[in-house]
């Protein structure tokens, strides 16, 4: 998605990405990011709370309006929860004994399969 | 005398920042035994001030959700990670319409959210409501998907200037991205 907004934005189409995943955006750079501290999925606001979709829109907007510079990145001030502590749970390698590891290789093969079929059908 | 309110200085949990993404993945995918992917990275960035304030601008939705295509198994909220539901060219849908865009076949963080409400990751009715409050000009006729699966190269060679080409065609000035 990054990459899209560079070429849109490169040809003269003003972008603003929402986003989750901040290292990954910026270690891209674009030219407006609005990150939202959510877990992966929430990109727009959180789930069944329509004020804080409009809210993190209209944050978007604005960044939009009145980003200075390519790279401007803004954080929204919305918290997921109050406790942190579901940010240590993603690919968390604590949690992951060498069977479990063995498993999870054997699901990812398969579907790394199955995209691979259905790419080159595509 | 009255003394004046001060606010303290609270730090935050050593633990509470944007999740390294990268590192985490680069370290998972070593553990399994697998090449770390390497993500696209750029020193500097194109910029193109908006051309007319936003309530008179075109504005586009770009998502990486995938149309739920019943045949192609559970696509619903939670669903395990499904390559099936993977689609590999970029797609226009009516703005007008209200689509059933599934993100099933995404990495999203299914610990912690399950993806029931498509306003997390389409803000296709914030976007239409924003509009009827005269905040944005207008939506473009279509909003687009876009493949977020191939190699780099085929996003940068057949993805993007597909984009582009539609964005045109539709001649919207800015365009909203939502990866998910």
């Amino acid at each position: 998605m990054s990459l899209a907004a560079r070429h849109l934005e490169a040809n003269g189409i003003s972008t603003v990405i929402m986003g989750c995943a901040k290292d990954i955006v910026e270690h891209c750079g674009v030219p407006r990011f609005l990150f939202s501290d959510f877990p992966l999925g929430n990109s727009a606001g959180r789930p069944f709370d329509t004020a804080s979709q409009a809210q993190t829109l209209e944050l978007a907007l604005e960044l939009l309006e009145r980003a200075p510079a390519a790279r401007t990145t803004m954080q929204s001030p919305l918290r997921w929860s109050p406790d942190a502590a579901w940010k240590l749970d993603y690919l968390d390698m604590t949690k992951l004994t060498p069977d479990k590891l063995a498993e999870r290789r054997k699901e990812f093969d398969v579907v790394k399969a199955v995209a691979k079929t259905k790419r080159e059908a595509s | 005398m009255t003394t004046a309110q001060e606010t303290k200085t609270v730090l935050a949990a050593e633990h509470d920042v944007p999740i390294p993404y990268m590192q985490r993945t680069r370290d998972y995918y070593q553990a399994l035994g697998f090449s770390p992917y390497r993500w696209a990275h750029f020193v500097d960035a194109p910029f193109t001030p908006l051309r007319t304030p936003l309530a008179r601008t075109r504005v586009a939705l770009i998502t990486t959700a995938a149309p739920f295509q019943p045949e192609l198994g559970d696509q619903g909220p939670g669903a395990p990670y499904n390559a099936a539901a993977k689609f590999y060219k970029v797609y226009s849908l009516p703005s007008e319409s209200v689509p059933d865009l599934r993100i099933s076949h995404v990495g999203y963080d299914r610990v912690h959210t399950t993806a029931a409400d498509f306003n997390t990751y389409l803000p296709l009715a914030r976007l239409k409501e924003a509009v009827a409050a005269g905040r944005i000009g207008s939506l473009g006729p279509r909003l687009f998907g876009t493949p977020t699966n191939r190699s780099q190269r085929v996003t940068i060679e057949a993805d993007n200037p597909e984009l582009l080409r539609r964005c045109r065609e539709d001649g919207v000035d800015a365009a909203v991205l939502v990866p998910s």
